[in-house]
């Protein structure tokens, strides 16, 4: 009976819904770009206009592809040391009560501390390079992971374990057929968090390792490119295009890792 | 293979909620209770045995790296850094420093609280509310704080209001993203109930909606709590003059590194008391509310 109306209310609703959404970000362009415009043109303040022009400029001459490029490596590699130290830890202490008892101390003390706070002696320990905001990344993706890995590890399925070992199933066997498809979606859960942690971690360590070191013993990245416009440029457009673009990885971060989730785990669709 | 140490005194049904518990205090689950009490004392002893063990061997393991390292600025010895910490204490400057965090992070929360939770309130009980701001909220989500320092320190220059902007942008989306989930998640049964007999208004939103709702936005309040504490050290860090955040830079830069250390442990003990106190404040404002602990 509704189903030639269906569609057409379902588009207009649709539509609505759109312009609805679309509403308050134009609203705040809007009003961002006019009142730029009621500045002096020599003022630094940033439009919307500017913000564009200055991406273009950034893309094709400023190197901006190979500063967010730079700084994505690093967080790859900071947050592989964290992948790899995070899940072996998180499956010996989720699989052996004594082992957690042991460490669980050592472990919550230093959750806590937060990564900025270690910067300073990563830069007394590794110099003003890559080396520091790799440190940094990895100890800020490190206690997502772990703790996640624990958590799904000590969540397994008892029986299951139980069940392998009462058919004589060798204990590496068990691992990775049994304890490690089992706690997959923990840990999967933890990476797509420390990676978002990591991120964030790398913009702060590139900026504070610029702030602290002036610009001539860095390398790069997209957070010590936002410090050059800072301090020395005094380029508000492109601190602003440097956020739009950090929002933007981070998004696309948090969808890759979802996207896995989903293709991994096809059974937990929900 | 358990030893039999291991095996007896577990009562409570999950391994890690027990430990978690027993390490922060929390009243013991109903399974505990049940054992007898010299029982419970004696795990606890075992805890407290088994962490000051964890702690020494850091300790010794930290003082062999330091005796091999052999470089004080780089690795202070364990003994120079507790000494290091007695005197920050005793010229109150230790004090100093973290109360100016912990009174920036105050102010920030309550900043945050006051915008973000009546915003999530609307946008949990209306949904045109909701459409028009939720893709504002999610095109800014993604941006983190720390993205903000530079512009910030353009807008607002080194000093106060730059940590406390960080921090209440950073604490602004869990408290509304957890204020939304809660308000909506509220069970409609209870609310069909009220309504049937004949409450509306005001009465129902303070009897049942903020009761409903008050356990996830507890929960968002102390993820709001540990992004912005994370957040004020950076922002600090790079444009305050004064906090614990640029305590540590200040004395990097003098090269004084058990200072540096001290700082660090202070970020931490600082960050885990805020942590038990906002735990303690979730149980008193929310005590019906079951297994939303964090972690």
């Amino acid at each position: 009976m509704t189903t030639d109306a269906a569609p057409a209310a379902l588009s207009g609703a649709r539509w609505t819904g759109f312009l609805q959404a679309m509403l308050l970000p134009v609203v705040f362009v809007v009003a961002w770009q006019l009142l730029a415009l009621t500045f002096p043109p020599e003022s630094p303040a940033p439009s919307p206009a500017h913000v564009v022009r200055t991406f273009v400029d950034l893309v094709t001459t400023g190197g901006l592809v190979q500063a967010t490029a730079q700084s994505l490596g690093r967080v790859v590699i900071g947050f592989l040391f964290a992948l790899i130290s995070g899940v072996a830890l998180g499956a010996l202490m989720g699989s052996s009560e004594r082992v957690k008892d042991n460490l669980d101390p050592i472990i919550e003390s230093f959750r806590p501390i937060a990564p900025m706070a270690l910067l300073p002696m990563a830069i007394l320990w590794f110099g003003t390079g890559t080396a520091p905001s790799l440190f940094i990344v990895a100890y800020a993706a490190f206690f997502p992971l772990l703790l996640n890995t624990i958590h799904a590890v000590s969540r397994v399925d008892r029986k299951l374990v139980l069940a392998g070992m009462t058919m004589g199933i060798p204990r590496s066997t068990i691992l990775s057929r049994i304890i490690l498809p089992a706690a997959l979606p923990g840990v999967l859960l933890g990476a797509r968090l420390a990676m978002g942690v990591a991120w964030t971690a790398i913009i702060a360590a590139e900026l504070a390792v610029g702030a602290k070191s002036g610009v001539g013993g860095t390398s790069g990245g997209i957070g010590q490119m936002m410090f050059v416009f800072y301090a020395y440029s005094v380029d508000l457009n492109g601190i602003v295009v440097c956020m739009i673009v950090v929002g933007v990885v981070a998004l696309l971060i948090d969808r890759l890792f979802r996207f896995a989730e989903h293709r991994l785990m096809p059974w937990r669709h929900r | 293979m358990p030893n039999p140490d291991d095996a007896t005194p577990l009562t409570a049904g999950s391994p890690l909620s027990a430990s978690l518990d027993e390490a922060e205090g929390v009243p013991p689950a109903a399974a505990d209770t049940a054992a007898p009490a010299d029982v419970r004392i004696r795990l606890a002893h075992r805890r407290w045995f088994i962490a000051l063990r964890s702690f020494a061997a850091f300790i010794a393991v930290w003082y062999l790296m330091f005796l091999w390292n052999g470089n004080p600025i780089q690795l202070p010895s364990p003994l120079r850094v507790a000494n290091a910490i007695w005197q920050l204490a005793i010229d109150g400057e230790l004090f100093e420093h973290a109360g100016i965090s912990t009174s920036r992070l105050v102010v920030a929360l309550i900043v945050a609280t006051v915008v973000a939770v009546p915003l999530g309130f609307a946008m949990g009980l209306y949904r045109t509310a909701d459409k028009l701001i939720d893709p504002m909220v999610e095109l800014l989500r993604p941006i983190s704080g720390i993205a903000w320092i530079p512009l910030a320190l353009f807008i607002f220059g080194v000093g106060n209001v730059l940590p406390v902007f960080i921090m209440v942008y950073v604490a602004f989306f869990p408290l509304l993203l957890n204020t939304v989930s809660g308000v909506r998640n509220v069970d409609p049964r209870l609310v069909s109930a009220a309504r049937t007999m004949g409450v509306h208004g005001w009465p129902l939103m303070r009897q049942v909606i903020v009761p409903g709702a008050l356990p996830t936005i507890m929960v968002g309040f102390r993820l709001a709590f540990a992004g912005a504490w994370a957040a004020v050290i950076a922002a600090e860090l790079i444009g305050a003059p004064s906090g614990l955040g640029f305590a540590i830079e200040w004395y990097r830069q003098l090269l004084m590194s058990p200072k540096v250390f001290g700082f660090i442990a202070i970020i931490g003990v600082v960050g885990y008391l805020c942590d038990l106190a906002l735990r303690a404040l979730q149980r008193r404002l929310t005590p019906w509310a079951e297994g939303t602990g964090l972690s």
